[in-house]
């Protein structure tokens, strides 16, 4: 009872620390909060692919025949772009004035003799019908995208052209020119690979954003606990700890349990907000998985390992200013490299690498088994073991230096 | 009640403690004094059992510090110079939270944490949160806190510091009243000389990690207490012909008389071996050398620094 009582107090004492200190609210609650709402939203369209039109296109018409319309009927179709048509005879200085003044992304010119370029036999060399102006701000993607969007629709153009022009011939072979110009839409099938195989929402910014910013949230407990730690040693609350027979075990221990709930608490109030908050604001809502094992599971793993960081840090640092910086600094590369701030997957191969020396990318890689790949506790246990290992060695190293600062 | 001997402790090669020999008894307050770096918080760390000594032996109410140090620091209470406690807490907070951890719940929490705001006077701004209080108040606190587990050793490392005249002769009663109500064991250290001379029963002089004087505190203020006969030279014959008076003594080549009972027949006794021995007297310092002046001299004039 006794043991239970001074676990309770402890708690109280950690849980008033926290509560009444603005900045660490700020740092454990607040930001994550404000990250995952903004990167929810910002990167909606990104994830989203029935968002609305974002990339504008200046579209410049110097052919004027009817292939070029249908054309330039058929891609102001295409999701993802806008396109706006321009002065048809704007020079090129003209049009390249535009697009920087506002912005523009692209400018697509169809050139004079782009009917005839349609419908010329295929295989025809010459000049190219489609001329792309692009933002040099624009990524290299994304101007593959509306390369590969482009060029589906002028070939599906020169098909209809095509078939156009066998007309008595397909009569007489008895074939269906109609049907051989009806779009039977994509010819690639897309199924997200999950970890039981069942049905899942198609991933969306929320599904990334949560998990990321919960991983980096939960290492930002560094801040605060380091602080306490700091300030017990040197208002030489420590000291009277020792002097109370409170043993090292029972130190680490009384700083573990209080912060472990406080991570447990971040963890229901950001998914909370991934769930009912971001849908306010027209994002999608976040599915959380259906294995709470597996959450309560990586979620603790994420907390120990964050939290064994922590405590060393305020170990080795003499000054509050000392453990903020270095715990500061180490979280921000932790998460730059471990994929939280840009996902893995746009990293080169060398950098994946890297990325795999982060344990907030093993934290991260853990939740998004649950969150996207519809995990359950077997499949995040890899990392959880890993961030484990991490965490106890961090906690070990924690305990030298804390029995060689008693016998300095 | 507190038996130190031979202990020493080093911080990388650097003699901090060099074999201190100490005894506290039952239900005394030894005041222990030393100038900055003497080595005070280092021995009462020791003695609170934070920090590991390197050589000697230290027992506690019998029991030895190196073998049942759980025990020695159940029974004990230490009180840190520094203000050990929880800012952002109120002083009921920090006092049920160092509480708790004495093992103390319920109805006894209560209890001790009424009796401890009661004993620092603090019922007033009690649900008030620390960072808010005065330097006093915190003091008190910090007190308070130390009286959680009914401590029968109190260890206090400068108590006082940095309060208001008011709070200060407040804590000194505080202490006065533990020892003389609850006979609670004090060792106390303190940079004020006066305060030291107030509540203590024995004093403590310690320098450069050594214990240059150990003795009760009526003792000690008899030495401080003399007339001074300085004299041209004093020969070894004259010293010991002098000393044989009790209340005459020979310190660094001049004749000291306590202001006792004795002083009239003690003056005429010295005056009288000097005129034997053929020595003069070239001054006369009268008036009450106070234990500032005693601990200067015991101590060295220059300046410390480092604790």
């Amino acid at each position: 009872m006794a043991a239970m009582s001074k676990l309770l107090y402890t708690l109280k004492k950690e849980f008033l620390l926290i509560t009444r200190d603005v900045h660490a609210v700020a740092v454990l609650f607040v930001m994550p909060a404000v990250f995952i709402m903004i990167m929810s939203l910002a990167m909606r369209d990104l994830f989203d692919s029935h968002g609305g039109v974002t990339i504008d296109v200046l579209t410049v018409n110097r052919d004027g025949g009817k292939d070029a319309e249908t054309f330039l009927k058929a891609i102001g179709g295409l999701p993802a772009f806008r396109f706006r048509a321009f002065e048809r005879d704007a020079a090129p200085e003209r049009l390249r004035e535009r697009m920087l003044a506002e912005d523009t992304k692209f400018a697509l010119i169809v050139r004079e003799g782009f009917s005839a370029a349609v419908e010329a036999a295929p295989g025809g060399k010459g000049e190219a019908p489609l001329e792309l102006l692009v933002n040099p701000a624009v990524t290299v993607q994304t101007q593959m995208v509306l390369r590969g969007a482009l060029e589906a629709k002028l070939a599906m153009l020169r098909r209809d052209a095509f078939v156009a022009r066998l007309g008595d011939i397909l009569v007489a072979a008895g074939i269906d020119g109609e049907s051989l110009r009806k779009d039977g839409g994509s010819p690639v099938a897309v199924t997200y690979a999950t970890r039981g195989g069942g049905s899942v929402k198609v991933p969306s910014a929320v599904q990334q954003s949560v998990p990321a910013w919960l991983v980096f949230s939960m290492f930002f407990i560094v801040i605060p606990l380091s602080n306490t730690f700091i300030s017990e040693r040197a208002q030489g609350t420590l000291m009277r700890l020792k002097s109370m027979n409170v043993s090292r075990v029972a130190l680490i221990a009384g700083k573990m349990v209080p912060y472990l709930l406080i991570n447990g608490v971040q963890v229901l109030i950001m998914i909370a907000i991934g769930v009912w908050v971001v849908p306010l604001f027209g994002g999608t809502a976040l599915t959380p998985g259906r294995s709470p094992a597996g959450l309560a599971l990586i979620a603790a793993a994420v907390s120990f390992s964050a939290i064994a960081l922590a405590l060393f840090i305020a170990s080795l640092a003499r000054t509050s200013e000392q453990a903020t910086t270095i715990g500061g600094v180490l979280n921000i590369i932790f998460g730059a490299l471990g994929g939280i701030m840009v996902p893995t997957f746009v990293m080169p191969r060398f950098m994946q690498e890297l990325a795999n020396l982060s344990p907030m990318a093993w934290g991260l890689q853990g939740f998004l088994d649950i969150f996207l790949r519809d995990g359950g506790a077997a499949d995040c246990l890899p990392e959880s073991l890993a961030l484990g290992l991490f965490g106890t060695v961090m906690l070990a190293l924690t305990a030298v230096i804390l029995r060689r600062q008693r016998e300095g | 009640m507190i038996e130190i001997k031979h202990l020493s402790k080093s911080y990388e090669g650097k003699p901090v403690l060099d074999n201190v020999s100490l005894t506290v008894k039952r239900a005394s307050i030894l005041g222990l004094l030393g100038p900055n770096g003497a080595g005070k918080t280092t021995l009462l760390s020791i003695l609170a059992g934070v920090t590991a000594k390197d050589a000697g032996e230290v027992k506690v109410g019998g029991l030895d510090l190196g073998r049942e140090p759980g025990r020695i620091q159940r029974m004990c209470s230490y009180v840190p110079q520094s203000l050990a406690f929880y800012p952002r807490l109120s002083a009921r907070e920090n006092l049920e939270y160092f509480g708790s951890l004495w093992g103390l719940r319920g109805a006894k929490l209560r209890e001790r944490t009424a009796f401890s705001i009661d004993v620092g006077s603090m019922a007033a701004f009690a649900d008030k949160r620390v960072d808010t209080f005065s330097g006093g108040m915190k003091r008190r606190l910090n007190l308070a806190i130390g009286l959680m587990n009914e401590p029968e050793i109190l260890y206090l490392d400068e108590p006082t510091v940095g309060v208001d005249t008011q709070s200060r002769n407040y804590i000194l009663a505080t202490i006065a009243q533990l020892n003389r109500e609850r006979k609670t064991t004090v060792v106390y250290t303190s940079h004020y000389l006066d305060e030291i001379e107030q509540v203590s029963d024995e004093i403590a002089v310690i320098d450069a990690g050594r214990i240059v004087l150990h003795d009760a505190k009526e003792a000690v203020l008899l030495r401080a207490d003399a007339v001074l006969l300085r004299v041209a030279k004093l020969g070894k014959d004259a010293a010991a012909a002098l000393e044989r008076h009790q209340g005459i003594r020979v310190e660094a080549g001049s004749v000291h008389v306590k202001r006792d009972e004795r002083f009239g027949e003690n003056m005429a006794a010295a005056f009288t071996v000097l005129s034997e021995h053929g020595i003069g007297v070239t001054d006369i310092v009268f008036g009450r050398r106070t234990l500032e002046e005693l601990f200067l001299k015991l101590t060295d004039v220059r300046l410390r620094d480092g604790e």
